[in-house]
């Protein structure tokens, strides 16, 4: 009997117990979503408001455009070469302690955001590092045969030239053709292609959004949700424009799985040009829906400093991920056109 | 003489621990030279969200590593929305080891949630929880209500169950035989619920590493062992002192009702912890009326002695009382794997007594014990008045 007690007391104090933790004297805080401040002993779970040490900079990517090894032709065609390479064996922090293996253009999800002027002469040399067989599709007007889809590169060094002129005007999405397309485009094979008008849009502080998910635990449903890749980002590293600016975002709704995205501005509206490719707005509002691979150009400008929101108002994406803030500045060159709040 | 005694001595030890050296000469090959051996397939990371806890305004998520490999907590969600949140003592677990998770989180009582984990690697792991509540606050008041709850389950229906004594002392051989079998067959069906419990609980909560039903055989296996073991001595030193035969086997039986409703209280006390409290009311309601029975299976083997009150009494609250500590400890400081060892130790416990009684019958019946009508309809008898009252849990 006696024997039998010990065991059981024995066990018991083993199941009870299951961790000896060490106190650790050290606490940390962090702030919820409700503004509460919580104390910890042991480490901060925050994919919101910690620093972010991933590699991806959506911050550089936001406002960078590659517009090419510029040549002009004989018939006085700008040519604009730029060399693309396709690689899928990255492993890369897409949030704070979360890896995943991306497949990119030029080392980044999205690949560069590439730029032409209508009528000039795209040469982009593809390079696939991958494992896989890769391509380049780009939305559109160009031959059969540079459409990247039955023309598949293989991999370790397999090359291929896409040329072709820019156009229509507008801005398009470009992306990896190669079936099963859902996994090529999921793990990141995109980028966005903007084609200028030959007569310049007004001058503007202008940036590129590739809304996309990202589907860590490949069960067809998206993990994460981010206007450039990384969930959260821009929310805890605001956008910082300024008051009576022209701002003008390129779009690109690239999430896979859902059916529908959208883009909601607070505290403004903007003016709406579907696909770029006409010059005089659609659309004056705060929110547009976007399917798979629909893109556009938003214009605004802000009146009153301070932090606006933007984000999915599908709210689940933007709870896991998809929302930014922009933090407006006064225009240091503007103050004369300022608009006093009342008046 | 002396030195081939001790050379054969030393051979003996030799032959012994020969093996042994092989066995560590194998391991150790496996795990050095031979390591490529071994090195198929991807190991996959997997963590089990053993306990859910809604305190104050955060929710405390106990995780385990339950995969082949180390991993690291990296994210939390509520009903799959991320929400920031702290992991204690740290992030990085090795196989077995449990971290908390606290996410503070507004939650409302009564409504289900999902807990989700997501890991390094992004694999998300997510435990679904049918209705908030509160967790129970271990307070002298919910100690006393548990108490009151254990008492009311535990204690009363075996001692209403005792009552029945004075009817089987005065009844014939043949019809006590009834009752003893009929105790069997109560006993038997409580074993069976007592694993199905703890297959249940181990089902929803354990990890597939624990080998849940496994883990139920060994326990049930040592613990019918060691009682086995322990309760023959108890009879021999019973033959050899004052304590009659029937009150050690009376005592026991009730030792193993004792362990039995102990699994009983664990179940109430991680109802009414859960919230589920009109499912926890059936279940007391049904338990109290389920446990009257067991008090007749203390009665019968004591009914052929004198009658020992305070003995009774005593054996009365060997059985009842565990049910007041499981209710503390189910309510208080519930742990799946507890529950498991708890039911599994019962069950043993059970089968010991089951097999005693059997024996005892066997004495006075002579072999063919279920030829006996009496046995054979005591037996049956038994299970379906078991099965009958189960119902109402």
């Amino acid at each position: 009997m006696i024997s039998l007690l010990s065991i059981v007391i024995g066990l018991s104090v083993i199941v009870f117990f299951p961790t000896f933790s060490d106190a650790q004297s050290e606490q940390k805080t962090f702030v919820t979503h409700s503004g509460a401040v919580v104390k910890t002993s042991g480490e901060v779970l925050d994919p919101l408001y910690t620093e972010s040490t991933v590699e991806f900079d959506p911050d550089e990517f936001l406002r960078n455009f590659e517009y090419g090894r510029v040549s002009i032709s004989d018939s006085g065609q700008t040519i604009r070469d730029y060399t693309i390479i396709a690689e899928d064996d990255g492993i890369q922090e897409i949030s704070p302690g979360i890896f995943y293996n991306v497949w990119t253009f030029n080392g980044t999800v999205p690949g560069p955001t590439i730029r032409a002027t209508e009528g000039d002469l795209v040469r982009v040399h593809f390079i696939n590092n991958g494992a896989k067989e890769h391509t380049i599709h780009f939305h559109g007007i160009h031959p059969a045969g540079m459409d990247g889809v039955f023309e598949p590169v293989g991999g370790n060094g397999g090359q291929f030239i896409y040329e072709f002129e820019a156009g229509p005007v507008g801005v398009h999405p470009y992306h990896c053709h190669v079936m099963p397309l859902e996994e090529h485009i999921v793990h990141g094979l995109y980028g966005v292609f903007i084609v200028d008008p030959k007569e310049e849009r007004p001058p503007a502080d202008e940036m590129v959004m590739v809304l996309n998910g990202l589907d860590t635990d490949f069960d067809t449903e998206n993990n994460f949700y981010a206007a450039n890749t990384i969930p959260f980002y821009y929310q805890h590293h605001p956008i910082q424009i300024n008051t009576n600016e022209l701002i003008r975002i390129y779009v690109v709704n690239m999430v896979e799985f859902d059916p529908i995205n959208n883009f909601h501005l607070h505290g403004n509206l903007y003016k709406y040009y579907p696909t770029g490719t006409d010059l005089v707005p659609s659309f004056y509002t705060d929110m547009i829906t976007l399917s798979q691979t629909e893109r556009g150009i938003m214009e605004f400008e802000y009146y009153y400093p301070g932090k606006y929101l933007f984000h999915a108002h599908k709210v689940e994406f933007s709870e896991k991920g998809w929302v930014g803030l922009f933090l407006v500045k006064d225009n240091p060159d503007n103050n004369s056109q300022k608009v006093e709040y009342g008046t | 003489m002396e030195l081939r005694d001790n050379s054969s001595k030393g051979k003996t030890i030799a032959s012994g621990l020969i093996p042994f050296a092989f066995v560590i000469i194998m391991m150790v090959y496996i795990f050095g030279p031979g390591a490529d051996l071994l090195d198929l397939g991807i190991p996959l990371p997997e963590i089990t969200i053993e306990k859910v806890d809604f305190v104050g305004s955060e929710i405390h998520a106990t995780v385990r590593n339950t995969g082949p490999i180390p991993v690291a907590v990296a994210m939390a969600d509520v009903n799959d929305r991320i929400q920031p949140a702290a992991v204690e003592p740290d992030r990085y677990l090795e196989r077995f080891e449990t971290a908390l998770v606290r996410i503070p989180f507004e939650w409302n009582e009564a409504e289900p949630y999902i807990i989700g984990i997501t890991i390094d690697d992004g694999t998300r792991f997510e435990k679904e929880i049918e209705a908030a509540a509160p967790a129970l606050e271990p307070t002298l008041d919910l100690a006393i209500f548990f108490a009151i709850i254990g008492t009311y389950v535990g204690i009363i229906p075996v001692m209403i169950g005792l009552l029945w004594l004075p009817f089987i002392k005065k009844i014939s051989k043949q019809k006590f035989n009834f009752f003893l079998a009929l105790t069997a067959g109560l006993l038997l069906f409580l074993a069976i619920d007592s694993i199905e419990e703890a297959v249940e609980v181990s089902n929803e909560n354990l990890a597939g590493s624990f080998n849940g039903i496994l883990l139920i055989a060994t326990v049930v296996v040592l613990s019918f062992l060691g009682l086995y073991y322990s309760g023959n001595k108890l009879v021999e030193r019973a033959s050899s002192s004052k304590i009659a035969k029937p009150v050690a086997i009376a005592l026991m039986i009730s030792i193993g009702i004792g362990l039995h409703n102990f699994g009983e209280g664990l179940a109430i006390g991680a109802a009414v912890g859960l919230g589920s409290v009109a499912f926890s009311t059936f279940l007391i309601v049904g338990f109290a009326l389920h446990n009257t029975t067991e008090g007749i299976a203390i009665a019968a083997p004591m009914s052929r002695g004198k009658l020992m009150i305070g003995k009774l009494a005593a054996m009365g609250i060997i059985a009842g009382s565990p049910a007041i500590f499981g209710a503390w400890i189910g309510g208080f400081v519930y742990s799946p794997f507890t529950s498991v060892i708890f039911l599994g130790i019962g069950a043993g416990a059970i089968f010991q007594v089951i097999v005693v009684i059997l024996k005892w019958i066997k004495d006075e019946e002579g072999e063919n014990i279920f030829s006996s009508a009496s046995v054979a309809s005591g037996f049956a008898i038994g299970m379906l008045v078991m099965y009958l009252t189960s119902i109402l849990v």
